[in-house]
């Protein structure tokens, strides 16, 4: 049976002045989480806010989620401190799935890097090759980065400047062939990183966003666009908190 | 010996607490977090006659004490509901409860024809003349007294399955269409969907919901609720099953006070998806605390 948790924030640090990383207890989330899934967290307004999982460490019983200042839910989350007790649903959603004969390209855009944090993590730990590609707005919105991530920044001001696109066009062509590409971002970015992969004769799959309710597939309000399957509908309608957020990129009406 | 078990009309539910439509789709995702089984029973997404996708997102808008929906009745058509989810519905021991929905007289009689040839699977239907989502029908129909009237007869001549009128709230006297679904046949009401609401985006000036408006439910509608069960309990000699707003025990207990002889729980799930069981355990302890039956309490409003 699932629940929805009562647990305590282990600990809590800024990354930036707008973005805060909380670790949080939960055996049960940690030891079941993959990829690509999500939590519902609660706040003191109406509904709980979905946050990707951005790592979990199964000794300890944690998780951990970024929280960016976006409205005032995620800025009340985003308060937090050590010993706060939080209402959790959790792990939610169809994350990635990863093939142990394949390379991943993963691919951050801005909050996009927590899930994808989370990916590369766990891809280490199944000794499955990849790369990471962060973009990121400018310098003072890079979060969890490392030396060997391809960063990229709008204004150039740290890593490659240009977008996403910039990082994947420095992967050489032979690691490219044998990859599956995991963007997680906004839109317009996924888009574009979906169309680059396609027109290399890549796979992909995108981590698709909607305005949430329930977080669990009852209320319906989540929904994303996806191809009709050939029954005459021009597209259907799926939730992206049950049968996503993940998707192969080609499914989506974008 | 207390007990929480009621009936709604011939209608015999093991708990007064039903999941309202929409809220709940059809069991499969609530069933992963509690046994459905204590509730008094399900109600299913509201269906139609063909398939629908429902309104472009955004659908949902919060608010202080609720939220606002524009979901536009999405779901798989009453065909494929009667072939892939109401065996598992009926699996779930508890009432069996078919929202349906429509934009006209012709889909709602060919909705209950169709509904009617599956009546040993079913415990009721309940007829959605209250949606605030959809261009036609619904809500439109359920205003008008009129229609209500009309509509509920003929669906009556239809089947003997017991009919539960959703009403909408967005009129001028509910008293007025909750009669109309009496004298048209109707076995209950079930009072009140949602009401008609918008919420700007002040940085965009434009609705957060694509749809412009949506259907408001949460805790903010509850007193709107508790004054209509209260106003209809007065003049109707159907029953009446309360919704709107539940989030406790005490809120089911004031819906029955009101008039209610059971409620739906909606917007609470989706908060909490496990709250229908911590209600339950509640009205448990009250009932045996006060040594009575829950069913006892409905109507035992006092007006000043």
């Amino acid at each position: 049976m699932n629940k929805e948790y009562s647990c305590i924030v282990c600990s809590k640090k800024m990354l930036n002045p707008d973005t805060a990383y909380l670790t949080i207890k939960c055996p049960e989330i940690a030891s079941s989480a993959v990829p690509g899934q999500f939590v519902n967290i609660s706040c003191s307004y109406f509904l709980k806010r979905p946050f990707g999982i951005a790592s979990v460490d199964i000794e300890n019983g944690t998780f951990d989620i970024g929280v960016k200042v976006v409205g005032k839910g995620t800025k009340e989350i985003a308060s937090f401190e050590e010993g706060k007790e939080v209402s959790v649903l959790g792990p939610l959603g169809n994350g990635f799935t990863f093939d142990k004969d394949r390379n991943y390209i993963l691919v951050a855009g801005g909050t996009g890097v927590f899930p994808i944090n989370f990916a590369s993590e766990y891809l280490r730990s199944m000794g499955i090759d990849h790369k990471v590609v962060e973009g990121f707005r400018d310098g003072s919105q890079v979060v969890l980065s490392r030396p060997d991530y391809v960063l990229c920044t709008d204004s150039g001001d740290k890593g490659i400047k240009g977008t996403c696109i910039a990082g994947l066009e420095t992967i050489d062509k032979d690691y490219l062939s044998k990859s599956v590409l995991c963007c997680v971002g906004p839109l317009p970015m996924m888009r574009a990183c979906g169309n680059w992969a396609s027109e290399k004769g890549i796979s992909s799959y995108v981590s698709m966003e909607q305005r949430m309710g329930c977080g669990i597939g009852i209320c319906l309000v989540c929904v994303c666009k996806l191809k009709a399957e050939a029954n005459g509908e021009e597209f259907r309608h799926v939730r992206c908190c049950k049968e996503g957020p993940v998707f192969p990129f080609e499914e989506v009406v974008w | 010996m207390s007990s929480i078990n009621v009936k709604v009309g011939n209608v015999e539910l093991k708990s007064p607490l039903i999941l309202a439509s929409g809220t709940c789709n059809f069991g499969h995702e609530l069933s992963e977090y509690y046994d459905l089984s204590i509730l008094g029973g399900l109600s299913s997404k509201g269906l139609t006659i063909k398939p629908r996708q429902g309104n472009e997102g955004c659908r949902v808008a919060e608010t202080s004490s609720g939220m606002l929906n524009s979901v536009g009745l999405q779901n798989p058509g009453v065909d494929y509901f009667i072939e892939n989810d109401l065996d598992y519905m009926r699996s779930l021991n508890t009432g069996v409860i078919v929202n349906a929905a429509g934009h006209s007289f012709e889909d709602y009689i060919a909705m209950v024809r169709k509904l009617d040839l599956h009546k040993d699977k079913i415990d009721a239907l309940e007829i959605n003349l209250s949606c605030p989502n959809v261009k036609a029908g619904c809500m439109t129909l359920g205003a008008d007294p009129v229609q209500v009237k009309q509509i509920v007869s003929l669906m009556r001549k239809e089947t003997d399955l017991p009919l539960w009128i959703k009403l909408t709230p967005n009129v001028t006297d509910i008293k007025a269409v909750a009669l109309a679904a009496q004298e048209g046949g109707a076995d209950a009401v079930v009072l009140i969907n949602t009401l008609l609401g918008m919420v700007i985006d002040i940085k965009t000036r434009r609705p957060v919901l694509r749809n412009n408006t949506g259907g408001y439910s949460g805790p903010a509608i509850k007193p709107v609720a508790i004054r209509m069960v209260a106003e209809c309990s007065k003049v109707l000699d159907i029953p009446i099953i309360g919704c709107g707003g539940i989030m406790s025990y005490e809120d089911v207990i004031e819906f029955m006070i009101a008039g209610a002889s059971a409620v739906e729980i909606g917007t609470g799930s989706l908060i909490h998806p496990t709250l229908p069981v911590k209600i339950t355990e509640d009205l448990n302890r009250y009932v045996d605390e006060k040594d009575i039956d829950l069913k006892d309490l409905t109507g035992t409003l006092e007006l000043w």
